[in-house]
Formats: C-alpha cells, sequence, structure tokens
C-alpha cells in the first residue's frame, strides 16, 4: 500500500529519538517476553529456545519477522479489505464481513523463510536466525477461498496477489507477494482473525494470511488487498526477492537469476530444545526434547542419537500428527558415564523426506534444515 | 648500505602509521556515514550482526543505493564495514530484548 512519504519519514525520526532513548535501559518490545533482539527498528525477533516448551507458542513468545516499519495499529472498525482484479465485482470488505463467514482454525507452524541461515557457510548477507524464528499457532478466520468468493474470481485468475498495510520506506520496495491460485483456494489457506484466539498486531492482525506448510514470507501480515491476476507477481519480494536455486550451487557462489525459482513448501526439519546448547547436567536420567515439522506433510518420525550420530533411536512423538504443524518428541535418557555429548536429532515425514546432515547452500540463505546437534557436558552429580 | 639499513625500517615504519591513521579517520567517517544514511529507515543492529567480505558489502550499498540511500562518502562507509564486520571478524551474539509484557 502506498503512503505519503514525508509522513513515514518523520515518523520513522520520532521512533528513532525515542528509541535512543529507551535503548540505554534496555529495549522492550510490547507484550513480549524478553527476546533475541536481531532488530529493533522494525522489529525481527527470535524466540530462544528455552520457550519452546508447548506444542502451541504462546503469542508473547513467538518471533516476529518485519522487511519495513510497522504500519500503525488498524482500528477494527475502520479496517477495509479491498478486492480487486479478475473478480466479478470489485468490493470493499469490512471486518464484520469477514467475520459473518464460516470460521475456521488450522493449527500451522510458521517459520521464516530465513530461519537457520547463522548455520550456512560461507556466511550470508541477512539477520543472522539461529534456531527460532519458528513457531506454532493455532489460527483462526474465513477461507481465503470464502473471501475471494464474496467478490467472484474469474476463471482467467491463475494467481493472486497479496498487499499489506506496512508501506514502503524511501524508495524500497513494498512488500507484495503473489502465490498459485490453487494454494490460495485450498480450504487450509485462511485470512486469520486470531492468533491462538487473540488479535497481536505485531503478527499482522487483524487479518493476516495463513498459507500452512509454506514459508512464511507467502503469510502476509496487515492484509488489505486482494488482487486474482492472470500472472505471477514481479515486485522485489517475488523476485529476486526469497527465490531459491533450481540446482544446488557450490558453497559461496553467485546466484543464477535464470534459474531462481520461487520457494513454494518447507523441507522436513527437527530442533532440539532441551538440554540447552553447551549447557551442563548433572550425571542421572534426563528427557531429550525438541520439535520437528514438514511444510505440508505430517512427521513421521524423529530418531535421536547421544553419540554425535553413530547410532539412533526413535524419539516418542506429541499425538496429533497432522499436516502444517509440528510434533513436539521426547528421548528419555540416562548417560552411562559423565562427560561431552553431542545430541543430534533427525526427522522423517510422511512423505519419506529425511532431515539432511549438509543441506544446501543458497545464496540467501534460506531453508536451512540440517540435522539438529547440541552440546550437553555431563558431569558427576 | 648501513645508513640505509638503519632509516629503512623507521621510514617503513612511519608509513605504517600515517597509513593506519588515515584509515582509522576514514572509518570514523565511515561510522558517521552509516548514522546519517542507514539509521533513518532501520536500526543498526542488523548491519552489525552480519559478518561480509568486502565485495559482500559493496553488494549491499547497491542495494540500499537502489532503494533511495544517498551517501555522501560512500567509499569510507564501505571501508568501515569492511574493517569492522568483515567475514574474519568474529561473530558476536545478539542482545536480548528486555520483558516487555507489562507493556501492552
Amino acid at each position: 500500500m502506498q503512503a505519503n512519504r514525508r509522513q513515514i519519514f518523520a515518523a520513522l525520526l520520532a521512533a528513532a529519538a525515542a528509541r535512543q532513548i529507551k535503548a540505554a535501559d534496555g529495549i522492550a518490545i510490547p507484550g513480549k517476553r524478553p527476546m533475541i533482539l536481531h532488530n529493533d527498528r522494525p522489529e525481527d525477533l527470535e524466540t530462544p529456545v528455552k520457550y519452546f516448551d508447548s506444542w502451541v507458542t504462546p503469542v508473547d513468545a513467538f518471533f516476529v519477522r518485519q522487511h519495513l516499519p510497522r504500519p500503525a495499529a488498524i482500528d477494527p472498525a475502520a479496517y477495509r479489505l479491498n478486492l480487486t482484479g479478475l473478480v466479478s465485482k470489485p468490493l470493499e470488505v469490512t471486518l464484520a464481513d469477514l467475520e459473518k463467514l464460516p470460521q475456521h482454525t488450522v493449527p500451522a507452524t510458521l517459520e521464516c523463510t530465513g530461519n537457520g541461515r547463522a548455520f550456512f557457510t560461507p556466511k550470508l548477507p541477512g539477520i543472522q536466525w539461529g534456531r527460532g524464528a519458528v513457531g506454532n499457532a493455532e489460527w483462526s478466520g474465513p477461507r481465503l477461498s470464502d473471501v475471494l468468493a464474496l467478490a467472484g474470481i474469474d476463471p482467467a485468475a491463475k494467481f493472486l496477489e497479496i498487499d499489506g498495510a506496512d508501506t514502503p520506506v524511501m524508495q524500497t520496495p513494498d512488500f507484495v507477494r503473489s502465490m498459485p491460485m490453487e494454494k490460495a483456494m485450498h480450504p487450509a489457506t485462511l485470512l486469520a482473525l486470531k492468533m491462538n484466539g487473540q488479535s497481536p498486531d505485531i503478527h499482522g492482525l487483524p487479518a493476516r494470511l495463513i498459507v500452512p506448510g509454506w514459508d512464511g514470507t507467502s503469510w502476509v501480515k496487515w492484509v488489505v488487498r486482494l488482487t486474482p491476476v492472470a500472472k505471477e507477481s514481479g515486485g522485489f519480494f517475488m523476485n529476486p526477492g526469497y527465490r531459491y536455486p533450481k540446482y544446488h550451487l557450490p558453497p559461496g557462489t553467485p546466484a543464477r537469476p535464470a534459474e531462481l525459482e520461487v520457494i513454494e513448501g518447507m523441507p522436513v526439519k527437527s530442533t532440539l530444545t532441551a538440554p540447552e546448547d553447551q549447557s551442563k547436567a548433572a550425571l542421572g536420567p534426563m528427557t531429550i526434547r525438541g520439535f520437528a515439522w514438514a511444510g505440508e506433510n505430517a512427521i513421521e518420525r524423529v530418531e535421536v542419537s547421544t553419540d554425535g550420530g553413530a547410532r539412533w533411536q526413535s524419539a516418542q512423538l506429541s499425538p496429533r500428527k497432522l499436516p502444517f504443524a509440528w510434533r513436539l518428541f521426547t528421548l528419555d535418557w540416562t548417560p552411562s558415564e559423565p562427560g561431552y555429548y553431542t545430541i543430534m536429532s533427525r526427522a522423517t515425514d510422511t512423505a519419506g523426506r529425511v532431515q539432511p546432515i549438509v543441506p544446501p547452500w543458497n545464496p540467501s540463505g534460506y531453508l536451512w534444515n540440517g540435522i539438529d546437534r547440541v552440546g550437553v557436558t555431563v558431569e558427576k552429580a | 648500505m648501513m645508513r640505509t639499513a638503519l632509516w629503512l625500517p623507521g621510514l617503513l615504519l612511519a608509513f605504517a602509521l600515517a597509513a593506519t591513521a588515515a584509515d582509522q579517520a576514514t572509518v570514523e567517517k565511515g561510522r558517521k556515514e552509516e548514522q546519517r544514511t542507514c539509521l533513518p529507515c532501520h536500526s543498526l543492529r542488523i548491519i552489525h550482526s552480519n559478518r561480509l567480505n568486502r565485495a559482500g558489502w559493496n553488494k549491499e550499498l547497491d542495494k540500499m543505493a537502489g532503494w533511495g540511500t544517498k551517501f555522501t562518502d560512500r567509499d569510507a562507509l564501505l571501508e568501515y564495514l569492511g574493517a569492522t564486520y568483515g567475514d574474519d571478524k568474529p561473530v558476536t551474539p545478539p542482545e536480548m530484548s528486555a520483558d516487555g509484557r507489562s507493556k501492552q
């Protein structure tokens, strides 16, 4: 969405001045526990793995990724969604209109496309996310297909273009995305009005796109325009942004622009949350914990190794075996003697995909899904 | 020959010191350029967490120039970024934010 550039600039400078005062005694993000602060303006926050102790990630612990300054909180009464483009009749929809449509709840794992970028070698520009740019929430709202049906979709539409209320700064590109109409019409694709029953502005409410199984970039926040179009949109955040090489490249080599593809879906992945990496533990029984997810598939199996990957055993999985949503895993373990242990986790999904030891290096550092690994020093009690 | 052997190391040291001083002045200019050109749009953490070689930093500056950043001393900024946040520099872990739960 375009806005008055001068107004934005003035607001930014005022925000910068305010932040500099707060920075002296630490920056607090309203509504959030202490988070790993990759950036404060705009907010880019990572969840420390020790917060991941439940199937649903609480809003106050959920990671935040923003490309552009967060728009002013949207007054629910003033909210308008514009349905334009290849539709039978262009329409302006209110929040009340959206609330009248049948409401659905989809539990789904949301992961930043660049989660784990910091683990790639050689290093890549961008936010140096570790393990915590991911979370699992219960998203509720109307199906996107029901929203689009209000305006009627022209059969010539092959893609859906989505724009959020965030606006460019200076000459940065606007955050506009598109996706194939087939995914837009999928019954699990929602325009969420609630996240875990709440409406947190920082997470894109009152209306955020939920694209289960796809990378976070597709989950446009503060959706204010839906436009069925004949061709894929071409803005920066579609090309060259958020593309992945069709063929793997030697690490450290430049992208081949003609061979970059839009990311659709996500790989299989697991993350260890306990013990904490490089922590100490007393000799005795302990529980190894983590979570695993697989884009549009469900998790079939998670194996854990406590000896650096020589031997593996199956972990216990939480009961709900759903597409789109993660499963928690645990393995009770009693080390036989003190010393340093390398613990690893390896997930397999319902399509038979397995986490690799070495994920493909790619020029933007996307989709890290290497077998996870933490070290723990076990000491005599 | 003997005299040359005596003054040559001193001369080299003088050159080295002059070069370092020049670099430090450039780096300081670059730091100011960063404040002036980067801060209007975003905080600096997103820059300082990266470790890139000079070509990598140059590419980032190209991107920002394309997005409307008007550099007055781009060379100094590149010198500063390369010297301070080069790919040979150790990674520093990000800070934690303070608890914001009471500030809704």
